[in-house]
């Protein structure tokens, strides 16, 4: 019986490490740290996905204030990084390749703070930064990376609370940089979509429980800090859940307005991050 | 010694006819001469081997050789040559003596200025042997000539500039009714017109009037270093980089070092430390520095005094130079967004002097359009008219298919080159150069490459820049002034994130860097001259890894694209273009305006109305009318004089049917009195040209005794033929009598006797 038990477990665990593997749609590689070309595909979970391309869609990978319970370290797949990852990005780069003459590869890329690969990489997303934590280092790369002209777009936080641990971070990054809300004539809404009246975008949980809000999230932010030129580098969407609307755009559940919001405003912030 | 042997003066012989005086047919003379050498050749030959003395043949050819030589001098003498020549009549041909009193010739030597060294020598006996010969009229010469009545009323040399071809061309206008025989002109050669215009040579040499030179001063001053010149852009865009190259030389400092600097004002721009070389080589050195803000500006060169140094005053030049404010427009045609869109434009930023108005091609159908100066600009696509073209000082196309440009839209794009001047720079990608069939249009031949004729020429794989030899050297690619240091922040750079097969530079192309893929290398930056404008390729969109990859605050990738822009745009025309035929005056206010005025096709204008307005010291201000230049059309001129020293601005407007074309403007400097101070030393060579040009001959004071005996012979003024015997010449008898000598010490060797 106790035999019978341990086997249990192992089978167990065995299975939902595999799920996850399977959920994750590849390997547990991650990509190389040092020359971009080729080391840098090798996170990939499409086969198909080696060719070089001009744009990639990135996905930024950071340490977690809950990783310490995730039990994969502090980058591993499900972490909060990684909310709606792979599906949200290979959805959104459908509609990029359709709606645009920018040439991205179809599968996304994950960048790492760690490393200065990041800085191959000018456009940047990232989710759940209210759990985002950074070192001196980390802190100071992802500073010099934005001010070079990388470009950041952080989504998928709500309410006081998490604004103010995304605050933490960032101002470990810029101290004293101004954050601001975005207005309906900011260039980065018309860049390639005239953007005028904007909504609040909830996640999947809108099907089942009918909020657009999350939290004490009532009111969705659009804000930015700029640099010394007045031109946007971190791209704050506070409040919302884009990421969500993109994963959950096949949903016949999900509607489509909320949808369609979310990849103008993914298409705007991408070319607006690439022309300025 | 010549005259010893020749009895006349080697003028006589090199300017001189030869003529046989005789009555006697000269074909008699041929005969005999052929016949004596016929039969002393046959009498000699024919002895060898029928005498006992065994006489080799080339004995017996030097014995015939020596006899005929002696039998033909005396059958020549026979036939009385002689020397023909124009020759001054005595006493009614006027000389000339033209003597520099400019401030050079106060300069001591041995204790005596070179102005009292021509007054020496002309006291000594010559001056009053040439005035027993003929009359003589005496010149002070500086910027012109001035005739005075004894040498003692010359000044004591103050005059600020010597231009001796000015004194030359008055002195042939004030006497074209006298008989003047020849100049005799003392001076050090020291001209502040930068030497003789061929206008008063061709004047000289139509009169026949020998201009004899006497060279007056040291041919070498030691120690002293002197800036020859500075050579600088006459006009160049606010807070660009700019070079000037620095010509100087030096004696008695041999390996010595110093420092070169420019200075605007007070303000140090740059300097850098320079090893001084061999005595009186000419060294060239670079300067670089940054132009700052617009204005018209004075810039001066200079080296350092150096100890026990004769003259300071030589160490610097000045040079105007306009730093423009106008600002280029470069039009930037993108067919896909790309990151090297975003950070061209992001190197620009900070360049107020060049704005990039840019249409990107986000989806099939929309443009995004950034830098426009209104919401018309380029709502309809690239310009089809070439007014609306034209008005960019710059073209970029980016990752954008031949095809994509309709015929009219590539006549453009030349006519933007060939008649606009206007730079064209194409960018690597993936519909670029060779993928984008750019081989195939008919903008081929502006390409500076030969595109390669397979696809898939773009690759998306590391490549490392490399600099070349040509790419050193250009103001393009210096991210350092230091050469050495450039070279070090090049091999820094981090890879390329692209290249591309940019095909083979054509004759005449320049390829400033390369890019090391693969173990191959390619052409990576290639520019050329086109028409008036420019062309170049940069074959690779991955220059934004620079910008992204380098520490923060690195400029590399800034200032490499900020400099290939002004590189583009800078040289581009605007409607107006003016010159002027000098930008430094130096003591002489006279200047001669020039201007190219071209309608808003860039066509000339030769209907429109063009004038001058110009500004200068002392609140100088005059407007003049610039009229057009004959058979040149759209070319306009006038000529104006700078009555003071200082900086002049001239704005060059054009109107055309009462619409204004546009305005230019050019700076120029008339200094006075600082001429002088350079070129101290002797110019021989200016002085022995002169003289070789016009039959005269070059003179030292210490040989003028002679120049009494050499002047006469002359074809100007009253001439009259002289005939010179030549029988009686002391060189003909001693050759007669070397020779008969020779023969028989020969035989008397040889035992033939």
């Amino acid at each position: 019986m106790r035999s019978l038990w341990r086997a249990s477990v192992i089978v167990l665990v065995l299975g939902m490490a595999g799920s996850v593997v399977a959920f994750q749609g590849g390997s547990f590689g991650v990509q190389g740290r040092g020359s971009f070309f080729p080391q840098s595909y090798s996170d990939d979970s499409s086969r198909n996905s080696k060719e070089p391309s001009e744009f990639y869609w990135s996905r930024l990978r950071y340490t977690s204030r809950t990783d310490g319970y995730g039990g994969y370290g502090g980058y591993g797949y499900g972490s909060s990084w990684s909310r709606d990852y792979p599906k949200a990005d290979r959805q959104f780069l459908m509609a990029l390749k359709r709606l645009t003459r920018i040439e991205a590869r179809p599968t996304e890329q994950v960048v790492d703070l760690d490393s200065d690969d990041i800085f191959n990489y000018p456009w940047v997303y990232a989710v759940q930064v209210a759990n985002w934590t950074f070192t001196d280092a980390e802190a100071k790369r992802l500073h010099d990376y934005l001010l070079k002209g990388g470009f950041l777009m952080v989504d998928d936080f709500h309410g006081t609370a998490d604004w103010d641990r995304f605050l933490a971070g960032m101002r470990m990054v810029f101290p004293d940089r101004p954050i601001e809300d975005l207005k309906d004539q900011d260039e980065i809404f018309h860049v390639l979509y005239d953007i005028g009246a904007r909504f609040q975008v909830p996640g999947e949980q809108y099907v089942w429980s009918g909020r657009t809000y999350e939290k004490d999230g009532y009111v969705p932010k659009w804000r930015a800090i700029r640099d010394d030129q007045g031109r946007v580098m971190v791209a704050i969407c506070h409040n919302m859940h884009l990421g969500d609307a993109w994963e959950w755009a096949d949903d016949p559940r999900y509607p489509e307005p909320f949808a369609s919001m979310a990849f103008r405003v993914g298409l705007d912030y991408i070319m607006y991050g690439i022309t300025h | 010694m010549f005259e010893f042997f020749f009895r006349y003066p080697a003028r006589v012989f090199s300017q001189g006819s030869f003529v046989l005086l005789s009555g006697w047919p000269k074909w008699v003379l041929g005969l005999l001469l052929l016949g004596a050498a016929v039969v002393l050749g046959w009498r000699i030959y024919s002895r060898i081997g029928r005498t006992s003395h065994n006489l080799k043949y080339w004995q017996a050819s030097v014995i015939w050789l020596l006899e005929s030589a002696a039998v033909c001098l005396i059958l020549i003498l026979l036939w009385q040559p002689a020397m023909v020549i124009a020759e001054l009549k005595p006493h009614q041909n006027v000389i000339a003596i033209l003597i520099d009193d400019s401030r050079s010739m106060a300069i001591s030597e041995g204790g005596i200025t070179r102005e009292q060294q021509a007054k020496l020598a002309l006291q000594n006996n010559v001056l009053a042997e040439l005035q027993a010969k003929f009359q003589t009229r005496l010149y002070r010469l500086n910027s012109s000539v001035s005739r005075v009545d004894n040498i003692q009323q010359l000044a004591d040399a103050t005059a600020p500039a010597t231009h001796i071809g000015d004194g030359l061309k008055q002195l042939l206008d004030e006497t074209s009714d006298i008989p003047l025989g020849g100049v005799v002109l003392l001076t050090d050669g020291s001209d502040n017109s930068g030497g003789i215009d061929r206008d008063t040579i061709a004047a000289l040499r139509n009169r026949h009037i020998p201009v004899h030179t006497v060279g007056l001063g040291a041919e070498v001053v030691s120690p002293d270093v002197e800036v020859d010149d500075a050579v600088i852009a006459p006009r160049v865009m606010a807070n660009s980089r700019l070079s000037a190259q620095v010509t100087f030389h030096q004696h008695g400092y041999d390996g010595r070092k110093a420092t070169l600097a420019v200075r605007d004002g007070d303000q140090l721009l740059a300097s850098r430390e320079i090893t001084f070389a061999s005595a009186g080589k000419i060294q060239s050195q670079e300067l670089l520095f940054n132009a700052s803000a617009a204005g018209a500006k004075s810039l001066q060169f200079s080296i350092d005094p150096q100890p026990d140094e004769r003259n300071r005053l030589n160490n610097s030049v000045t040079r105007p130079v306009n730093v423009e404010s106008a600002q280029r427009r470069i039009l930037y045609v993108e067919g896909e967004p790309r990151w090297e869109y975003k950070f061209i434009r992001r190197a620009e930023d900070d360049d107020k002097t060049v704005q990039i108005v840019s249409m990107l091609r986000t989806t099939e159908n929309k443009i995004y359009r950034q830098g426009i100066s209104n919401p018309q600009e380029l709502a309809d696509g690239f310009p089809v008219r070439a007014e609306d073209l034209f008005g960019y000082a710059g073209i970029i196309i980016g990752s954008v298919e031949a095809g994509y440009f309709t015929p009219v839209q590539q006549d453009l794009l030349r006519e933007f080159v060939d008649r606009r001047g206007g730079g064209l720079l194409w960018l690597g990608g993936h519909s670029s150069l060779a993928d984008g069939v750019w081989g195939g249009s008919s903008l081929v031949d502006l390409l500076p490459i030969v595109l390669p004729t397979h696809k898939d020429t773009f690759h998306r794989a590391p490549a490392y820049a490399e600099l070349t030899s040509a790419g050193a050297d250009s103001l393009i690619c210096r991210l350092a002034d230091d050469p050495d240091a450039n070279a070090r922040r090049w091999k820094k750079l981090p890879y390329l994130m692209d290249y591309q097969e940019a095909g083979t530079p054509k004759p005449g192309a320049a390829v400033l860097a390369e890019m090391r893929a693969g173990g191959s290398k390619y052409p990576m930056l290639i520019t050329q001259n086109y028409g008036r404008g420019r062309t170049a390729v940069l074959a690779t969109s991955g220059t934004w890894r620079w910008q992204m990859s380098m520490p923060l605050g690195d400029t590399s990738h800034q200032m490499f694209w900020q400099q290939l822009l002004r590189w583009l745009a800078a040289d581009t025309p605007s409607h107006i273009v003016a010159s002027t035929s000098a930008r430094t005056l130096l003591d002489d206010g006279h200047i001669h305006l020039s201007a190219d005025v071209r309608d808003a096709e860039y066509q000339p204008a030769p209907d429109a109305k063009a004038e001058a307005h110009i500004i200068g010291p002392g609140s100088i201000s005059s407007t003049i009318e610039m009229s057009p230049v004959p058979d040149t059309p759209g070319s306009f001129q006038a000529d104006w004089t700078a009555d003071k020293s200082g900086s002049y601005v001239a704005e060059v407007t054009a109107q055309k049917s009462g619409h204004a074309l546009g305005s230019d403007v050019v700076t120029f400097l008339r200094a006075d009195d600082v001429a002088e101070n350079f070129h101290t030393e002797q110019n021989r060579d200016l002085l022995e040209r002169l003289a070789q040009q016009t039959g005269a001959r070059y003179w030292r004071p210490s040989d003028l005794g002679r120049l009494t005996d050499d002047i006469p012979y002359s074809e100007a003024g009253i001439t009259m033929r002289e005939t010179k015997d030549l029988w009686n010449l002391p060189v003909i008898f001693l050759a007669l009598l070397l020779m008969r000598s020779v023969e028989w010490l020969l035989r008397r060797r040889w035992g033939i006797v």
